[in-house]
């Protein structure tokens, strides 16, 4: 039939005549195949850039660039950021292991980004896409809120931090919900961090409006951050004694495991040694420090935190082709909003995960029970969400239209998925004493 | 001017009562002295004091003498009042004069002084430091602003005003007043909010594709005033309207018209007569589907018996908050506002809605997801065995798989040793048996037709044991979930998961032998992934 080692034969089929060229780095031959190439169907050539996709990765984790060379040269003839869902994801994941690459010449990467500008609006801007286009933050968004609706039953002071205050339809439909409870809505203090002073202005504006259209006591306190949570001062905070706190964390969390050495430094974090190893230990500690009645944590749920680059970019491959699907399942190819929210989202965020290393690699993904352990580890119990908590997420994800999505719960967290693929969690926790 | 300095406490009177005391005495100071804070100065030290007796405290400290003056109680003390020192006051006369020392300074700040102090929050000024500390405790927290514009410190005055306010009046007949889903949060008991979470659950907007789709949407959507919904309550079919929704043919249960998220279109229609039937008919549609993932839910709903807890009406507002709809997101218009206003629950807005079209159909051309595919790769090259230490891309993807979605990360088969992949062999078992001939583009138009037929076969045997109405033949016109399920679904029914885990080839070979391209059932279709 065929042969198992891969010696060429006189038998030979398409691809594996494409593998032969690829082992010979004599251009000519590679001008042959090419004009099949674009007859390929989506499937094959679907399959065709997994396997370069793959081939090249070992290349660039072995070193031997110029066989990744060639390889980015093949994908790149057959990827392209507005053709089918396989073909985008391997342009991103090209791109990033291209730019792996040239990190090894840092004057030369230095030079190709020197004129990148960062405009922070463009990233609210995308972020506000993904919050639309999906409905993992809805969701997150649902469940958050019910966590806080019940821990907060009875009480009368309610204050509410927020570490990325972006959407404010997440706090208004609290708002809602606070004032058709049956005592009464409480005095709701929320305080909002972000990077840019505009996006504060606006939801303080828009939350301020319908507090007062709801009759609602009502406090928004911004909190401008630069250069991310760490740079944090717990102390603008304010937290008052007599108040409840809620914090809300929508992943926000993980970027903290840059550089994390030990994740089991807990003991040194508590003595207060605030240094490299222990960024996580130490913000934990910080929430900790807060006493918080309840605190809801949104993150990815995908394990991209692989000491490798090939564990990360095959856990990334895969995490990405779900979130890749529900776009392609839900948006058409044409739109620029998709083509945004791929490329400056996802394409950002596979870059990290693939061509950065230690404090640069902030999107630091990790699995729900990695979180549920180190959380834990930090002083928190887990309080479990609700069944009813439950039920108005899948509800939500119901109405989304899109069957694709599901919702199970795990060890008294939700999980969001697309098909079998976990992709967000959710979990509540309280305070331990 | 008289300078005194009195330490007797001084009845305040308010400087609204018109009562003259005759005998009182009548103090004028000058402003300098009025605005003098600190007119007892320690000769040691230069401190300033405002009272002697404090001075007198503070001289104790450097060892000097000192003298505490004490209320004599048999002097007579006379009521001092004071007298504002500018002319063109009010109090400047003495008929009018203020009863006490510290009012009388705040007076003359407040009126004729400069104000020094300044709110953070509004632009509100004072010339007293304690108004302003006093306003900046309730600046912001405690404010009603009527749609005229005005703005109240007080509710009363707030809810008096709002009842009579003009402007108020003309926007509530402009817009429509509070919507049905409003009012069927409105509990009227646990089953009023019973039927509002069944609802909630089985509804998505998604733009009605089928007409069926777009008469629930008129059915289920509109505005109408409050209370007319009362009678609703209890789910009772009346025949006629629910026999048309049980006869809509193909009608999808999530795409069933988010009803209290009416389309612009729909707000004239009455739709009274028309909420029993449709939740009568979005029950049947749970109850007949039993495949319906959604109708799970939706059933465990029904059980539930909903105590209805204000928390559980709570929420279901916001379920509705987040509901998919196709109105623009973010906010939705004062017409969402306006229709969800009133409700004794607080009111719900579509809030989290979202643009979703069903782009399912559009973009399925012949296509695969990445997903499928790369399940598919990950048990192409299948030849292990051969050349154990060959890693493949197959196996590598194979290895990320299983231990991704509900494993630890336990990466024992992958490329710890960074080997690069044997191509030949990928190439080689990549496809299977398909007979090969000579290398001429003959084969690739055989394999692509052997591809895609066994990829037919496969799906349609697979995706008829998919009851949902919304997949569909998944190369054709196809459904992304139809062929992940399917695949999924031939998996487990072949219980191949434990071996395929375990990479065994064998069995690998074997199946791509026997079965053409659509051998998909060696692949960790792992159950445990629900």
């Amino acid at each position: 039939m065929y042969q198992d080692d891969g010696s060429s034969s006189a038998t030979s089929s398409p691809l594996q005549f494409f593998s032969m060229a690829q082992l010979s780095p004599n251009p000519s031959n590679l001008g042959s195949p090419y004009p099949y190439l674009r007859e390929l169907k989506s499937e094959e050539r679907g399959l065709y850039l997994i396997h370069l996709l793959l081939t090249c990765a070992n290349h660039v984790a072995t070193g031997s660039l110029e066989s990744a060379e060639v390889a980015l040269g093949q994908i790149s003839q057959l990827s392209a950021p507005d053709g089918d869902t396989m073909q985008r994801i391997a342009a991103y994941f090209t791109e990033a292991l291209a730019e792996r690459i040239i990190k090894a010449w840092p004057g030369v990467h230095r030079a190709l980004n020197a004129t990148k500008i960062k405009i922070p609006s463009e990233e609210t801007m995308v972020r506000s896409l993904f919050y639309e286009m999906f409905p993992f933050l809805k969701v997150a968004f649902v469940v958050t809120n019910q966590a806080i609706l019940e821990a907060m039953e009875g009480e009368k002071m309610v204050h509410v931090i927020d570490l990325n205050a972006s959407e404010p339809s997440q706090w208004i439909a609290l708002l809602q919900a606070l004032s058709g409870r049956a005592e009464g809505p409480p005095h709701l203090r929320i305080t909002g961090i972000h990077q840019q002073r505009e996006v504060l202005d606006r939801m303080s504006h828009k939350l301020v409006e319908e507090a007062e259209r709801l009759d609602i006591p009502f406090q928004f306190n911004p909190i401008v951050v630069s250069g991310g949570l760490e740079n944090l001062d717990p102390e603008k905070l304010r937290v008052k004694t007599g108040e409840a706190l809620a914090i809300s964390s929508v992943l926000q969390l993980h970027p903290f495991l840059a550089s994390h050495k030990n994740p089991n430094s807990r003991l040194l974090q508590r003595q207060g040694t605030l240094g490299e190893l222990g960024k996580m230990d130490w913000f934990l500690n910080v929430l900790w420090g807060l006493s918080p009645k309840v605190m809801v944590v949104t993150e990815q749920d995908s394990n991209h935190n692989g000491a490798t680059l090939m564990e990360r970019l095959l856990e990334a491959l895969y995490s990405y082709a779900a979130l890749f699907d529900c776009l392609e399942s839900t948006v058409p190819r044409s739109s620029i909003e998709r083509l945004k929210v791929e490329k400056m989202m996802f394409g950002e965020e596979i870059k990290n995960i693939v061509a950065c290393e230690g404090g640069e690699r902030k999107e630091r993904h990790e699995k729900l029970e990695k979180w549920i352990h180190r959380i834990e580890m930090a002083g928190f119990v887990n309080l479990g969400l609700s069944y009813y908590g439950m039920l108005q997420g899948k509800g939500l994800l119901e109405s989304y239209g899109c069957d694709g999505y599901r919702m199970k719960e795990e060890n008294g967290c939700a999980v969001i998925c697309w098909q079998d693929r976990p992709l967000y969690s959710v979990s509540s926790w309280r305070c331990r004493k | 001017m008289t300078m005194l300095h009195t330490q007797t406490h001084i009845h305040i009177t308010s400087a609204c009562h018109p009562r003259i005391d005759p005998d009182a005495e009548v103090i004028a100071l000058s402003p300098k002295t009025l605005m003098a804070t600190n007119r007892f100065i320690c000769e040691v030290c230069n401190k300033g004091f405002q009272r002697e007796q404090n001075l007198q405290l503070h001289r104790r400290g450097h060892n000097l003498p000192w003298k505490l003056k004490q209320k004599n109680k048999n002097e007579v003390v006379k009521r001092k009042v004071y007298l504002c020192p500018e002319p063109t006051c009010v109090h400047h006369e003495a008929s009018r004069a203020l009863g006490d020392l510290t009012g009388i300074k705040k007076h003359y700040s407040r009126k004729h002084g400069e104000k020094k102090w300044k709110c953070e929050k509004c632009a509100k000024r004072y010339a007293v430091q304690s108004d302003w500390k006093a306003h900046s405790k309730t600046c912001g927290t405690r404010e009603y602003r009527c749609d005229c514009g005005t703005l109240f410190s007080r509710r009363d005055s707030f809810i008096t005003h709002r009842a009579f306010c003009d402007a108020l009046a003309q926007e509530s007949a402009r817009n429509p007043p509070p919507s049905l889903a409003s009012h069927l949060f409105t509990g009227a008991g646990g089953a009023a909010a019973g039927l509002a979470n069944n609802m909630t659950l089985g509804i998505s907007s998604s733009t009605a594709h089928s007409s069926a789709a777009a008469d629930i949407l008129r059915l289920g959507g509109s505005t109408t005033g409050p209370g007319q919904f009362d009678h609703l309550l209890p789910p009772s079919t009346t025949t006629a309207t629910s026999q048309q929704f049980r006869n809509q043919p193909g009608h999808l249960s999530p795409s069933s018209a988010a009803f209290f998220i009416p389309q612009q279109d729909t707000s004239d229609h009455h739709q009274s007569s028309y909420h029993q039937p449709f939740h009568h008919a979005l029950m049947q549609q749970f109850s007949s589907d039993p495949n319906n993932a959604g109708g799970a839910a939706a059933n465990q709903l029904f059980s539930l018996g909903f105590d209805s807890t204000t928390t559980t009406n709570n929420n279901n507002n916001m379920m509705t908050l987040f509901a998919n709809n196709n109105n623009h997101g973010g906010g939705g218009g004062d017409h969402q506002h306006q229709m969800m206003m009133g409700s004794s629950t607080g009111g719900s807005v579509p809030l989290f809605s979202s643009s979703v079209h069903q782009q399912q159909m559009n973009n399925m051309v012949a296509h695969m997801s990445a997903t499928a595919l790369l399940q598919k790769a990950a048990q192409m090259g299948s030849t292990t065995s051969s050349n154990p230490n060959a890693t493949t891309s197959a196996s590598l993807l194979r290895s990320a798989f299983a231990a991704g979605p509900n494993h630890n990360n336990n990466h024992q088969k992958s490329s710890s040793g960074e080997k690069q992949p044997s191509l030949g062999t990928f190439g080689g078992s990549f496809f299977g048996d398909v007979d090969t001939d000579n290398g001429s583009s003959n084969n690739l138009h055989d394999l692509m037709n052997s591809f895609t037929s066994a990829a037919n076969n496969n799906n349609n045997g697979s995706s008829s044991s998919n009851n949902k109405k919304l997949t569909r033949d998944f190369l054709g016109v196809g459904h992304v979930a139809a062929a992940v399920r399917g695949i999924a679904t031939t998996i487990s029914q072949q219980q191949q998961v434990g071996a395929a885990l375990e990479g065994s080839s064998s069995l690998d070979s074997e199946r791509n032998n026997n079965n053409s391209m659509g051998s998909h059932s060696s692949f960790g279709g792992n159950p445990s992934f629900q």
